[in-house]
């Protein structure tokens, strides 16, 4: 058991790459991506779970990183928005969303791209009514959804 | 948020040695969907965080018997996909699906659901119109066995004690001519608290009398309990509308009873009685 002032170690995979950390135990998981990984593609939104700016995935099921305390990620596998495609290669996802125009300000769009790829990795055929639970707990202030519905619809029957 | 020492248990002996040393100063953490964003207020200042997400004994949905067991660190998703639950208890299924998103679901937790008490909990008053028992254990007393309408004594209180861990949740399994149904008003579809939820459990005998019936709102007292005041109107009588509406008028009186005329009553009280005559009707 740590002290309060003290930091404990902090091991886990991030985007396929090992990372070894000293943390405090008050740092939660998006914390950490952010201030200390740098990896300032997923977003600080309302950091009580209310909004989904902050979705990873966390052992292949998505969560909200400003719910998860770092030590509660230690060993796990997290995907973040960077590990998703590259600006010269990006995922079928994020081409679908571009071209359809699911993007306004474009600060929903990392978490809510989370939540579409573990939407389709569970389910590639959605019902349209799937896709919407699939996204219900990313909020969107610009786009009234539509566009991103019509994004995920597109690129699942895109896919092989 | 103001710094902690934090504990992963490996084994619920793990935990209770953890929470008999330093309960007092200790908050258990699962899903942290309902700690963390108190943590982050101050309004909780633990010296200690005992995360027990890693002890697998807590987790799981078993058949015991005449009983179904539920690990209290099973996720609501799980919840959601488990074959025994759809089949067996289809009413907390719906009643999980209904919690925050999928993200908040992915995370949070039965038991989180019933220690944080919240007078606006969604799984806690579908387990109460299932008949479910709290297994709870410490050191130093063992394992009481309490049932879950005796356990939460007000807004954001249960019975447990600090060095007490809740290690199952088991409630009778429902005959398979038993129903149950929920629903729950938000102010949205999704990440919403409930504004109110009916649970209703109800089985009818072979010529359509009621044979066994709960009722349990949430979200419009702050504690929520059975309404038998409502469910002895149609015990023993056809579900017909006008006995059906006695007993809905029996349910708002109830509750109005319980909190006194509120400012939310001249909402909550009407509709709640549709809500239940609604949840039932699609039972019959």
């Amino acid at each position: 058991m740590s002290k309060p002032d003290e930091k404990d170690p902090l091991q886990m995979t991030v985007n396929g790459k090992a990372v070894s950390l000293s943390i405090k135990p008050s740092w939660t998981l998006l914390h950490v991506l952010r201030e200390e990984l740098r990896l300032t593609g997923t977003k600080k939104g309302c950091e009580q779970g209310d909004c989904g700016a902050c979705t990873v995935l966390m052992d292949g099921k998505t969560v909200n990183a400003c719910l998860v305390l770092a030590l509660q990620a230690q060993g796990s596998v997290i995907e973040t928005i960077e590990g998703m495609g590259t600006a010269e290669n990006l995922h079928p996802l994020q081409e679908s969303f571009l071209a359809n125009g699911a993007v306004q300000c474009g600060f929903c769009t990392p978490g809510t791209l989370m939540s579409a790829k573990a939407l389709l990795s569970d389910n590639p055929s959605p019902s349209l009514q799937e896709i919407r639970v699939g996204i219900s707990g990313n909020l969107c202030r610009c786009t009234g959804y539509t566009k991103i519905v019509k994004a995920i619809q597109s690129a699942a029957s895109r896919k092989p | 948020m103001q710094n902690f020492e934090f504990y992963s248990a490996v084994t619920i002996e793990d935990g209770l040695a953890c929470l008999s040393e330093r309960g007092e100063t200790c908050r258990i953490i699962a899903g942290g969907t309902d700690l963390i964003p108190l943590l982050r207020s101050e309004e909780v200042r633990p010296v200690c965080v005992l995360n027990i997400l890693n002890v697998e004994a807590l987790k799981g949905v078993a058949e015991e018997g005449d009983c179904i067991w539920i690990g209290p660190a099973t996720t609501f998703t799980e919840i959601m996909d488990s074959g025994i639950l759809q089949r067996s208890a289809p009413l907390l299924v719906q009643a999980a699906s209904s919690v925050g998103g999928p993200q908040i679901r992915n995370r949070g937790t039965v038991a989180g659901n019933i220690a944080t008490a919240s007078p606006a909990a969604d799984v806690l008053p579908a387990l109460m119109a299932l008949d479910a028992t709290l297994e709870v254990q410490s050191l130093d007393a063992g394992i009481r066995r309490i049932p879950l309408t005796e356990a939460i004594l007000q807004p954001y209180r249960t019975c447990l004690r600090s060095d007490e861990l809740i290690v199952g949740i088991s409630m009778p399994r429902p005959s398979s001519d038993t129903r149950g149904g929920f629903e729950k008003l938000g102010r949205r579809h999704a990440l919403a608290r409930a504004r109110m939820n009916v649970s209703v459990v109800l089985r009818t005998d072979p010529d359509g009398c009621v044979a066994d019936l709960r009722i349990v709102p949430g979200a419009v007292m702050p504690v929520a309990r059975r309404m038998t005041e409502a469910e002895s109107v149609l015990l023993g009588r056809r579900p017909e509308p006008g006995v059906v509406e006695t007993a809905a008028e029996a349910l708002a009186e109830g509750i109005l009873k319980t909190t006194g005329r509120r400012s939310s009553s001249e909402y909550k009280l009407p509709v709640v009685k549709n809500i239940f005559k609604r949840v039932l009707q699609r039972l019959c």
